[in-house]
């Protein structure tokens, strides 16, 4: 059985060729870094696609930003939220479209992607505590940090079912069965496909490490932001990543973040306020 | 006048201060008589406390967990438990973050 226990390697490679990242986002990020693309050019790639632009239109109108349901073409998003935050909010509809359709028998996708749009909800909260000028881009974190999941579970059922099962009887957590009998964990599968997508490490290295903050060397904070989100998002027990208990704190990435516990109870507040609106503006139908 | 929290804000009060957001961006003026739409605003943007005109201090004091019934709060404490099984409760913030999920929980279940 050892031979042929799959490697890191060996599974990003196979989902990097079944999965691919959407044409949009190429394009989007080639007007973007273009100094002289206008917002009109941008406007117009996003219009394309009509979905995107709808699901786009819902978020902006939602509680997450808080305009109060006025935002109604994407030019006025653009001009509002910025350029850049539209990308990272596409990517992220996009990616949630790229693995809809995964069989439900291991996760349950709504729950997954409850989950992790909590997660990224709480992110982006945090991430406005401390004042970082594009929030947009720890949403998107937020919800991929656990895509890793979904690739196992499609590259590796029944492994990661038996791992399920062990983690369940012997009371240790899904990510750390996943390191010692794979040696490597579902937060590495994540950023390596990221990675793969040519995602800026600035998303991939926070997802690679969210459960092992302290190894991340380029961006740290991210990082750290991203492992006290994951945390809180299960505290809320909205959704559900395969874990069945809160993941324990790493304490030094939480000092990382200097912000104050009295300000988690506003946190808390915020993002229960955001979930269901955000959940039905990314999931919702047109009607 | 003085600081109010979020949840005893009520329509009608007045802003004894203009308000802004954690940005410094201001969102509402001096002066200006709350509605409901005002307060679910700052719950959007987070905003914890705000000045209010002529403000009295409630007599009795309610703490938070007082209105839900012991039975569920000590279901609610039990569940969490398990939940935060693998996280240290005295350290401030993991402590911090078990006391609103509790209130939160119990009051959910209470509905």
């Amino acid at each position: 059985m050892k031979t042929d226990r799959p490697t890191l390697e060996s599974i990003v490679n196979s989902a990097s060729t079944v999965y691919s990242l959407p044409l949009i986002h190429d394009r989007l990020t080639q007007a973007i870094n273009n100094p002289r693309a206008s917002i009109s050019d941008i406007t117009l790639i996003i219009s394309e696609d009509q979905g995107l632009c709808f699901r786009i239109l819902k978020l902006a109108n939602s509680p997450m930003f808080g305009y109060h349901k006025n935002i109604d073409t994407i030019t006025k998003a653009a001009t509002i939220i910025g350029t850049q935050q539209l990308r990272d909010l596409s990517l992220a509809i996009s990616v949630i479209g790229i693995f809809k359709d995964i069989p439900e028998d291991i996760i349950t996708m709504t729950s997954f992607w409850k989950h992790s749009i909590s997660c990224g909800i709480v992110a982006r909260i945090l991430a406005s505590y401390r004042r970082e000028p594009n929030v947009e881009r720890f949403f998107v974190a937020g919800i991929l940090h656990d895509i890793g999941q979904l690739i196992l579970c499609t590259s590796i059922p029944l492994i990661l079912r038996n791992l399920l099962k062990q983690s369940k009887e012997s009371d240790r957590m899904l990510y750390e069965v996943q390191s010692s009998e794979l040696g490597f964990d579902h937060a590495e599968v994540g950023g390596e496909l990221l990675k793969k997508w040519k995602i800026p490490l600035l998303i991939s290295e926070p997802v690679s490490c969210h459960h092992d903050p302290l190894h991340a060397t380029i961006y740290p904070q991210d990082t750290a932001l991203l492992h006290v989100s994951d945390l809180i998002a299960h505290a809320l027990q909205a959704g559900s990543s395969g874990e069945n208990c809160l993941p324990p704190l790493n304490t030094e990435a939480w000092e990382i973040l200097n912000i104050s516990e009295s300000s988690i109870a506003g946190i808390v507040q915020q993002a229960d306020t955001q979930i269901e609106q955000t959940m039905d503006s990314i999931f919702g139908g047109a009607h | 006048m003085g600081l109010v929290q979020i949840d005893n804000l009520a329509e009608g009060m007045l802003l004894a201060a203009d308000t802004h957001d954690r940005n410094g961006r201001l969102l509402l003026t001096q002066g200006t008589e709350l509605t409901n739409r005002h307060i679910r605003m700052f719950m959007t943007w987070g905003i914890l406390k705000v000045d209010i005109q002529d403000y009295d201090e409630p007599l009795s004091e309610t703490s938070d967990s007082d209105e839900i019934a012991p039975e569920l709060l000590q279901k609610a404490e039990e569940e969490l438990k398990l939940l935060f099984r693998k996280n240290d409760l005295s350290y401030p913030a993991m402590a911090e973050l078990f006391q609103h999920c509790l209130i939160r929980k119990a009051r959910n279940e209470n509905r």
